[in-house]
């Protein structure tokens, strides 16, 4: 029998490697005998995941049902004016892709899933647009928003999980202040000239929040100093 | 039976762990347990099957299936024919889902190993244990040993007595006293989980004279010894951490509730109780923390404290408004509840069903006992023991990849001068 000389904990004949620190077993007097059956079995086996596709179909149908009776509605009662019935369907599609896609594809990367997200938010606005006659705000307001609101989502998505606090604190000021520039510029820019005002009120005082966070996070010195002070 | 007419009428009520037990089962929590018996010689599977067409009929209450009605799940008998033997898997304790009319319990064999799978909701580990030692002594006789139904056996000849079947908490709730709980968030001890569908079991098998005799030395019983040294290897963990704050460390350990209320029932009857230390008071010696083990558990595990208890947990069952909330929702609520407060005060869950006792004609057949617990919510690993004979077996088990819990923990039992022999599924 073999020993592992890190634990003292006595192993399988079998056993390649301590499983409770991994020391390989190097034995000459007692080599790894492979001869004999393992003591657990090597077969797997994965029990029928809960089947979501009933969900699946029920919100599709429901979806579809509300989208198909708006247009029908739209055709037949009120053809004239605004097609408000495309509106209607692409958010009953926007839903659908915020609700059935996580059913369907339960191993996508939830990073994948939030871009989806985000991308049926824009083709939502974009039939907004085609349905108003408005594909001008489209293109110089709505989308450059969207898209500086999905860039920071997108990065604060990857980057939060596994931040200590401070940082996860200092991360979220920092994006907030950055959208609210993008913000105030995308609106300045539509009205006429850039000329930033309270966005850069928000800057001031976001990066003064940050400023001593990132002392404190990067100076153990002072964080101990500010502890003792602060007695917590 | 807390209604014997609906048993009569074909269906019963779940008790009120199994009601939380069922709300609260998914795809990432398994409240599925296993036991499993190291026979002497290798499993005869055609003899264990008949042995288990011959037991089920006389525990009805085990073949069972799990529905939904409007406001609460509830059990009915199961009709199909099984449950049928399997060859074991290397990943046990899977989830449950009452969807596809999964069975609620397993067997599985393995060369020397004959395990048994329950849902949680069924029973608990001391009623499960009189079902595996029934089933045992069965399969034994199938093979033409001899033996008496002796040390809780029970005979499978007779009709299945209703008392079995009682909810034992409906029985020993009170009116007035309803003890409240409000637990602090303990150290997650939490690592880097697995892929989905694995379950990580490492085993160590230590003599049980000799760890009485460790754990005397110590002024405590074997399962205030083992709480401690294993609070002691969370301790060590979380101080590797570097946390700014510590949390305090505490386990769920489960009490079998029959030696205080006696009851014959086989389901659920158990509640928990959490010895913690607080490392944020200052640095604790093993003495210390078994000190504080000892004194929490001989100070809380009493009638009266665990009746308020009980009366409070079936006080919520009762209540007419909660009672009239529809099941998704009910679900939905319980599931949230465990999470932010079922599952946050405790570190790990411990137990101990104790020693399993057998006639002494089936002493020489059974080599040791083993216990596993279903996976957490967190990646984390729970902790269980059995004793059979002079072998003590203690199982981690868990969806982390980490083994620093369970390293600790025999480390320290090898430094008391324990000789620990550990196995495990890990793949190297």
């Amino acid at each position: 029998m073999s020993y592992c000389v890190n634990c003292g904990v006595e192993l399988d004949p079998d056993a390649r490697r301590c499983p409770l620190c991994h020391t390989p077993v190097v034995n000459p007097a007692c080599p790894v005998d492979e001869s004999i059956p393992p003591n657990f079995p090597e077969q797997r086996r994965e029990v029928e995941p809960v089947n979501r596709r009933e969900a699946a179909v029920l919100l599709s149908a429901l979806y579809g049902v509300v989208g198909a009776c708006c247009v029908l509605l739209n055709l037949l009662f009120w053809r004239d004016g605004m097609p408000w019935s495309m509106i209607v369907a692409g958010a009953c599609a926007m839903l659908w892709v915020w609700t059935v896609l996580p059913l369907l594809l339960r191993s996508a990367h939830s990073i994948l899933l939030l871009g989806l997200d985000l991308l049926a938010v824009a083709g939502l606005l974009w039939l907004i647009a085609a349905a108003v006659d408005g594909l001008n705000w489209l293109g110089r307001l709505a989308l450059p928003i969207w898209w500086g609101c999905s860039v920071v989502l997108l990065f604060l998505w990857y980057i939060l999980p596994r931040r200590s606090i401070l940082s996860r604190c200092m991360l979220v000021l920092g994006s907030c202040v950055a959208l609210m520039l993008w913000l105030e510029g995308c609106i300045d820019l539509f009205l006429g000239g850039y000329q930033p005002r309270w966005s850069l009120v928000v800057a001031v005082v976001g990066v003064a929040l940050m400023l001593p966070l990132l002392i404190i996070r990067y100076r153990p010195d002072l964080r101990r100093e500010v502890r003792r002070r602060f007695h917590f | 039976m807390g209604r014997r007419g609906n048993h009569d009428k074909g269906w019963f009520q779940l008790d009120n762990a199994a009601m939380m037990y069922s709300a609260i089962q998914s795809g990432t929590y398994s409240a599925v347990y296993r036991f499993s018996a190291v026979m002497a010689r290798e499993v005869d599977p055609q003899a264990l099957q008949r042995a288990i067409d011959r037991t089920m009929p006389r525990f009805p209450g085990f073949h069972v299936k799990i529905r939904k009605g409007v406001f609460w799940y509830y059990f009915e008998p199961d009709d199909a024919p099984g449950p049928f033997l399997q060859p074991d898997i290397q990943n046990p304790c899977q989830p449950v889902y009452f969807q596809n009319k999964d069975q609620l319990i397993r067997f599985f064999y393995y060369n020397h190993r004959i395990s048994m799978e329950v849902f949680h909701a069924l029973a608990d580990g001391a009623g499960a244990l009189v079902l595996f030692k029934t089933l045992l002594a069965v399969y034994l006789r199938e093979l033409g040993e001899e033996i008496p139904n002796q040390e809780g056996i029970l005979d499978v000849d007779q009709a299945p007595d209703p008392q079995e079947w009682e909810d034992a908490y409906a029985r020993y709730t009170r009116r007035r006293v309803r003890l409240g709980r409000s637990e602090g968030k303990a150290y997650p001890c939490t690592g880097t989980p697995e892929p989905f569908y694995t379950l990580n079991v490492t085993m160590g098998f230590v003599s049980v004279q000799a760890l009485r005799q460790v754990a005397k030395g110590h002024g405590a019983s074997i399962t205030e010894y083992l709480a401690a040294v294993l609070i002691q290897s969370i301790l060590a963990r979380q101080r590797r951490e570097g946390r700014r704050r510590e949390l305090p460390v505490a386990l769920a350990i489960p009490i079998n509730l029959r030696p205080y209320f006696p009851s014959p029932t086989l389901r659920n009857f158990i509640l928990t109780v959490r010895p913690a230390i607080d490392p944020e008071l200052g640095d604790y010696t093993l003495e210390e923390i078994i000190a504080q083990v000892h004194h929490h558990m001989r100070l809380h595990i009493t009638r009266q404290e665990m009746q308020g208890v009980i009366t409070r947990n079936v006080f919520f069952q009762r209540f007419l408004p909660l009672q009239l909330i529809p099941v998704p929702v009910k679900n939905f609520v319980v599931d949230t509840a465990y999470r932010l407060t079922g599952n946050r005060p405790y570190s790990t869950t411990y137990t101990n069903p104790g020693a399993f006792r057998v006639p002494r004609e089936m002493e020489p057949h059974i080599r040791h006992m083993e216990v596993v617990l279903g996976q957490s919510y967190t990646p984390r690993v729970n902790c269980a023991s059995i004793s059979y004979g002079d072998t003590m077996e203690i199982t981690f088990a868990g969806t982390v990849k980490e083994t620093d819990v369970e390293r600790d923990f025999f480390r320290t039992l090898v430094k008391d001068g324990l000789h620990v022999k550990v196995t495990s599924n890990r793949r190297e």
